[in-house]
């Protein structure tokens, strides 16, 4: 009997602006290659269709190109593909889906679904319900007219939407578009695909959220993940198989220095982290001159491991120790300088006095770099 | 320190030993003539701390000529307690020995001992230059080198920081400048001096600046796509519905019932103004009819009217004739009246005529009684003034002859008086009358004679007597009394007169004449101002008159007993013609008013018969039943076309044509509205679409996240180089601050040396030193207040002295530092005057309490008076020289 893979919230044409422009490329990139990994599966598995829950594309003017590659990337998988419109890419007089018709780009296999209207697999044993916006923002649940809907019987319903279950996906979800939370049993649905919540999360037996395939935010709420689904006849439960596809993982990671050891163990779980991750470290509490030193180097190889990797030291002080002092020679005048710029890394001025300190640091190390190569 | 022994051997001018000792802890002073070894010594100091032993490079110690010689210095001094010696040989024997209170070191380390202690280098290879000199390079002063000062305290410049900082209890940043110099110039590639951003600060801005407006832009375009995406689908919903209902079609539909309903309403309205006319025409007729049967029984009522007129007519006609006798009467009374009056006033106005001509008469016999009096004494005094003029004629006498008769006399008398004063005077007194003579007369008795020309005095018998009066006065005036006597005499003639009195006798009568005579004349005038004639002539036509008033008189009746007053008779007459008057315009009017009536009277006759004459016709009564008959037939028409009308109008009003035609507009317009929006819809779809179509191949969206990644790279740098750069800043401000204050810790305690010194030089002036330690501006107080002057622009003995200064104040601060000084003055002042050369004086005494000085002249006679016992150093290499 029929069995799908459930994706969503592709997202295609992001671009990463947090990041350098080559590591915002290559994240672009991998959106589409795991599409193409999405097709590899489907292929693989032999499914009876892919079931898009909306956001495919990120915004309704993404370059003819993209559009191009997008569809390109389905290729592997010949079977049926249905797509609906989501919040980013809703089925506007005008969107990013007419363009693609235009461009003649969607091939005969793939199935947009800009209506509300019943589409029937009799040979595949299934029908789908979509629910495809039409508007940016709606604050009618559009899957309502799931439970008046016919289809022939022995024909498995599925239903597939985008938004937010009412009342079980409080926060985080960037789209107002209601989704009623038992709108599976009341329109009879053997399965309800949803999209928005770029994590994976069952809300019922049968409605699940599939999440994205490849993680596009730090927010730790499994994503990463397309949802392999067998219903075995209709009306009976349906088998979710949750398999992770997404290359990069983004990983948050925030320490607090205040001993020596402190830096050994950030370093050490900095190594431990996977490669090709997208990290962002923030340190705070206080490093001396060496311990600096010793930290760049670390962030140096680390930065070369992953994707991407992004530090916030703004709340971490410099302090120099008496024998930081001594190794940089930093006598006199400058010793006093640095004793006030210690000070003042935690006042008003304190951005400024702590660039100021690395600076004069940095400067200082050189220098007796030169010292003792000379 | 103090050098206590200074020995020197085979070292130039001294190929002996000479030994100079017990040098005194303060000033000594060596003096001699050039070339006498002055420069040999202080050399040789130099060179036994200075040259290393090993050197080959002192040649120029050994005694000229001697190659063999083997230049030695021996020194011996005390510091902090302990006795140093050193013994240092060049050249031919090259050594060096040191001992410290006994401890005894050689070679280099010993050399180095003595570089630690006194703050100086050694050369690498070769002589000891400047450079290497250290302390002792700026306290050891050079023959002609004192104005020098810069390089001297550069060469000693890290020895005098390092030891000042030490006495400071403070430590300079070793890396200080080249740390400050590297942060400048790595500010300076984010910064400009002012603080403007450059180089790749500035690109970074700019960038983020270009980004940003890209991004705006985008943004915008965004917005725009979005709006037309908004409206497509707006407009592609209203076409739909409005294709299904084809909403024009209704509104034409609901036109053209509109126009049909309004043709007929059109149709009940023409009719209405037919009627309408037809209805004014019958109305116009109505009120002619009217008219004409109003004025016929307005015709009879007037006929009443007249009768009653005519009859009211005669009736005042008979009551005019009646007042006729009565109005006739009065008249006839008041003439007679008035014909009495007037004759009574003639009367009264003879009487009073005659009355006024009887006064007239009476007067004028009066006057002509005056008249009478008047002419008879005029003549009189007419008669009396001819008598007087002629005897006035007679005694008329000249009155300036008078005078000169007078004058004459008067001249006569003061020239008797004047002979009698110039005369001889004979006096006499004799008894016997008459036998003597005065030119002839007998003189007796007593007497007194005057003799004014030659008397004979015959004396009887006696002979004569002749006397000859004296003077020629005498003659002169008898000649002028002569003179005198004959015009007396003439005048006398002329005034017919005998004496003056007569004369003036006579004057006197003229005078009263002339006043009689006055008097007379003034009361004729006044008698007969025209004169005689004239007044006989007024009283001939007085008389004349008198008679002619007689006559009047008697022309006029006798007055009567009883008679009016003039006046009463006026008022009588006046009186009676006033009601003469009034009668008369009494009957005058009753004459008019009698003809009005009879006139009114007649008319209204006339009217009413011509009136009662028109009223019995018999056309006029079939004329007033006609009129009659059609009046009752025009009003029931007009009720009923009334009728019509406002049935009719009922009818249209519900209908409302006005309204009618405006919702045909109405209609009409919509179907045009609507059928032109759906064109104009159709146009804006195909434009939205097309242009949407371009848009979107654009991929705004994708691009504006594109550049989103780029604008936060941009924003990124831009911070980061803003940071660094206000870092950097922060970092410049702070070390060049720090430097600044320490620099100014380390000046502060030279300064105070420096301006004590100076003190005594130049008071209340003050020498800076900038931040190498060297003195840089001297402020002195001048004639005109404050001079400032570069120690560089100072005249060269003033910096040969502040040189000095300098020296002595770094030595001082040396001192507190606890290191040793010993200052060397080789000919130093030359240039300096007697005065300044004073105050040096005091400044070097003052210093050598503190410090040892060895100070080399040629001048002995210039430094007598420097407390000292000058040493020969001419008399050094003697070998008498003797030695304890």
């Amino acid at each position: 009997m029929p069995r799908f893979l459930h994706t969503a919230d592709w997202q295609i044409g992001r671009q990463y602006a947090r990041f350098a422009p080559e590591d915002a490329l290559a994240l672009a990139e991998a959106r589409l290659s795991a599409v193409e990994r999405l097709a590899d599966i489907a292929h693989q598995e032999a499914v009876d269709a892919v079931l898009v829950a909306g956001d495919v594309f990120d915004a309704q003017t993404v370059s003819d190109r993209t559009i191009r590659r997008l569809f390109n990337a389905m290729g592997a998988y010949a079977g049926p593909w249905v797509l609906i419109p989501g919040n980013h890419d809703a089925a506007l007089a005008e969107s990013v889906w007419t363009r693609a018709r235009r461009l003649g780009a969607v091939a005969a296999n793939v199935h947009l679904a800009l209506s509300a209207q019943v589409m029937a697999f009799p040979e595949r044993g299934f029908a789908v319900l979509p629910a495809p916006l039409t508007q940016r923002q709606t604050a009618a649940d559009e899957t309502a007219w799931f439970d008046h809907a016919v289809t022939a019987p022995g024909l498995v319903r599925v239903g597939l939407a985008h938004g937010s279950v009412q009342g079980v996906l409080a926060e985080g979800i960037d789209s107002p578009n209601p989704i009623a939370a038992d709108r599976a049993g009341r329109a009879a649905l053997d399965y309800l695909a949803l999209g928005d919540w770029h994590g994976t999360r069952r809300i019922d037996a049968r409605t699940w959220y599939s999440g994205t395939p490849e993680q596009d935010r730090f927010k730790a709420n499994d994503p990463g993940n397309v949802l392999l689904v067998d219903i075995p006849a209709a009306g009976a439960e349906p088998k979710v198989e949750v398999r992770a596809v997404g290359r990069h993982p983004w990983i948050e990671l925030e320490e607090s220095l205040a001993v020596a050891s402190d830096l050994e163990r950030t370093i050490a779980r900095l190594q431990a982290l996977p490669e090709l991750a997208v990290v962002d470290l923030s340190l705070a509490g206080e490093l001396h001159l060496l311990g600096r030193q010793q930290l760049e180097a670390a962030l140096s190889v680390a930065e070369a491991r992953f994707r991407s990797l992004r530090t916030d030291l703004s709340r971490l002080r410099l302090q120099p120790t008496e024998d930081d002092l001594a190794a940089l020679h930093a006598d006199g005048y400058v010793g006093r300088v640095i004793a006030e710029l210690r000070e003042e890394q935690e006042g008003g001025n304190a951005e400024l006095a702590r660039e100021a300190m690395a600076i004069l640091a940095a400067l200082l190390l050189e220098t007796r770099g030169q010292g003792e190569t000379a | 320190m103090r050098l206590l022994r200074l020995k020197v051997e085979q070292l130039r001018r001294f190929r002996q030993p000479v030994e100079i000792r017990d040098l005194d802890a303060g000033i000594n002073l060596f003096t001699g003539p050039n070339e006498s070894g002055k420069s040999t010594l202080v050399r040789a100091i130099r060179a036994a701390f200075f040259e290393r032993y090993k050197s080959s490079s002192v040649e120029d110690l050994q005694p000229w000529g001697d190659s063999a010689a083997a230049p030695t210095v021996e020194l011996e001094f005390e510091w902090q307690g302990k006795r140093w010696k050193l013994v240092k040989s060049f050249l031919k024997r090259k050594r060096c020995d040191v001992s410290v209170d006994g401890v005894a070191f050689s070679g280099e380390e010993a050399e180095d001992k003595l570089a630690d202690l006194l703050g100086f280098e050694f050369p690498g290879r070769g002589a000891s230059r400047p450079e290497h000199w250290g302390i002792p390079g700026l306290l050891w002063i050079e023959q002609g080198a004192g104005h020098e000062i810069h390089k001297p305290v550069e060469h000693a410049g890290s020895h005098l920081k390092s030891v000042l900082g030490s006495s400071l209890g403070e430590v300079t940043s070793s890396a200080g400048d080249a740390l400050i110099a590297r942060i400048t110039k790595e500010r300076a590639r984010l910064l400009t001096a002012t603080g403007r951003p450059t180089g790749d600060f500035a690109t970074a801005l700019e960038a983020h600046e270009r980004l940003e407006r890209e991004h705006a832009d985008l943004q915008g375009r965004i917005r725009q796509y979005r709006q037309q995406v908004d409206r497509l689908g707006q407009l592609r919903d209203e076409q739909a519905r409005d294709d299904g209902e084809r909403i024009w079609e209704a509104y034409r539909q609901q036109a053209r019932a509109a126009e049909v309903r309004l043709v007929e309403v059109l149709a009940w309205q023409r009719e209405q103004e037919r009627d309408q006319q037809a209805l004014q025409v019958c109305q116009a007729s109505v009120r002619t009819s009217l008219d004409l049967l109003g004025r016929f029984e307005a015709q009879r009522k007037d006929l009443h009217k007249r009768a009653a007129d005519r009859d009211v007519a005669a009736q005042a006609l008979a009551a005019q004739e009646a007042r006729r006798p009565a109005v006739e009467r009065a008249l006839a009374d008041a003439r007679t009246a008035f014909e009495a009056a007037r004759v009574a006033v003639r009367l009264a106005r003879e009487q009073q005529q005659r009355k006024d001509l009887a006064r007239e008469l009476e007067q004028a016999d009066a006057e002509l009684a005056g008249l009478d009096q008047a002419l008879a004494r005029a003549r009189e005094l007419h008669e009396a003034l001819l008598r007087q003029r002629g005897l006035r004629q007679t005694l008329h006498i000249d009155a300036k002859a008078l005078a000169r008769l007078r004058k004459a006399e008067d001249e006569l008398a003061r020239l008797a008086i004047r002979q009698e004063a110039v005369a001889t005077r004979l006096q006499f007194d004799l008894r016997e009358p008459g036998a003597v003579t005065l030119a002839g007369e007998p003189l007796h008795g007593q007497g007194e004679r005057l003799l004014l020309e030659p008397a004979e005095i015959v004396l009887g018998q006696l002979g004569s007597l002749r006397i000859l009066p004296g003077g020629d006065d005498i003659a002169d005036l008898v000649r002028k009394r002569q003179g005198l006597d004959d015009d007396r005499a003439s005048l006398l003639s002329v005034l017919g007169v005998a004496s003056l009195a007569a004369a003036d006798i006579r004057h006197e009568q003229c005078r009263e004449l002339d006043g009689t005579i006055r008097r007379d004349e003034s009361v004729l005038e006044s008698l007969a101002p025209e004169g005689l004639e004239a007044l006989a002539g007024r009283r001939q036509l007085k008389q004349a008159r008198r008679e002619e008033l007689a006559r009047l008189i008697a022309a006029l009746p006798e007055p009567q007993q009883g008679g009016l007053s003039v006046s009463r008779a006026e008022v009588q007459l006046d009186g009676a013609g006033e009601s003469l008057k009034a009668a008369e315009a009494a009957e005058a009017g009753f004459r008019s008013a009698l003809l009005l009536a009879t006139q009114a009277l007649e008319s209204a006759r006339s009217e009413w018969s011509r009136l009662d004459g028109e009223l019995q016709g018999a056309d006029r009564r079939q004329h007033e039943k006609l009129a009659a008959e059609q009046l009752l037939e025009l009003r029931a028409n007009e009720n009923r076309l009334e009728q019509a009308l406002r049935e009719r109008q009922k009818q249209i009003d519900l209908a409302n044509p006005g309204v009618l035609r405006q919702d045909v507009e109405r209609f009409t317009r919509s179907a045009d509205a609507a059928e032109k929006a759906a064109e104009q819809r159709r146009l804006e779809l195909e434009r939205l679409k097309a242009s949407l179509e371009a848009l979107g191949a654009e991929g705004l969206e994708e691009r504006s996240a594109e550049l989103d990644v780029e604008l936060a790279r941009a924003v990124r740098r831009k911070d980061e180089l803003g940071r660094r750069a206000g870092a950097l800043d922060l970092l410049l401000v702070r070390l060049t601050d720090h430097r600044l204050q320490l620099t100014r810790q380390l000046q502060a305690p030279l300064q105070r040396h420096l301006n004590r010194y100076l003190q005594l030089l130049f008071p209340e002036a003050s020498l800076s030193v900038d931040e190498a330690l060297v003195p840089e501006i001297l402020v002195r107080q001048g004639l005109d207040g404050e001079e400032r002057g570069r120690f560089a622009e100072l005249s060269f003995g003033a910096r040969e002295q502040m040189g000095l200064i300098s020296r002595l104040a770094y030595a001082d601060l040396l001192r507190e530092a606890g290191r040793p000084t010993l200052i060397i003055l080789d000919d130093a002042l030359v240039h300096s005057d007697v005065e300044r050369l004073g105050n040096m004086k005091r400044v070097l005494f003052d210093a050598a309490q503190r410090h040892q000085i060895l100070l080399f002249s040629c001048h002995p006679d210039s430094w007598r008076d420097l407390g000292v016992a000058p040493r020969d150093v001419a008399g050094l290499g003697m070998p008498a020289a003797p030695s304890p």
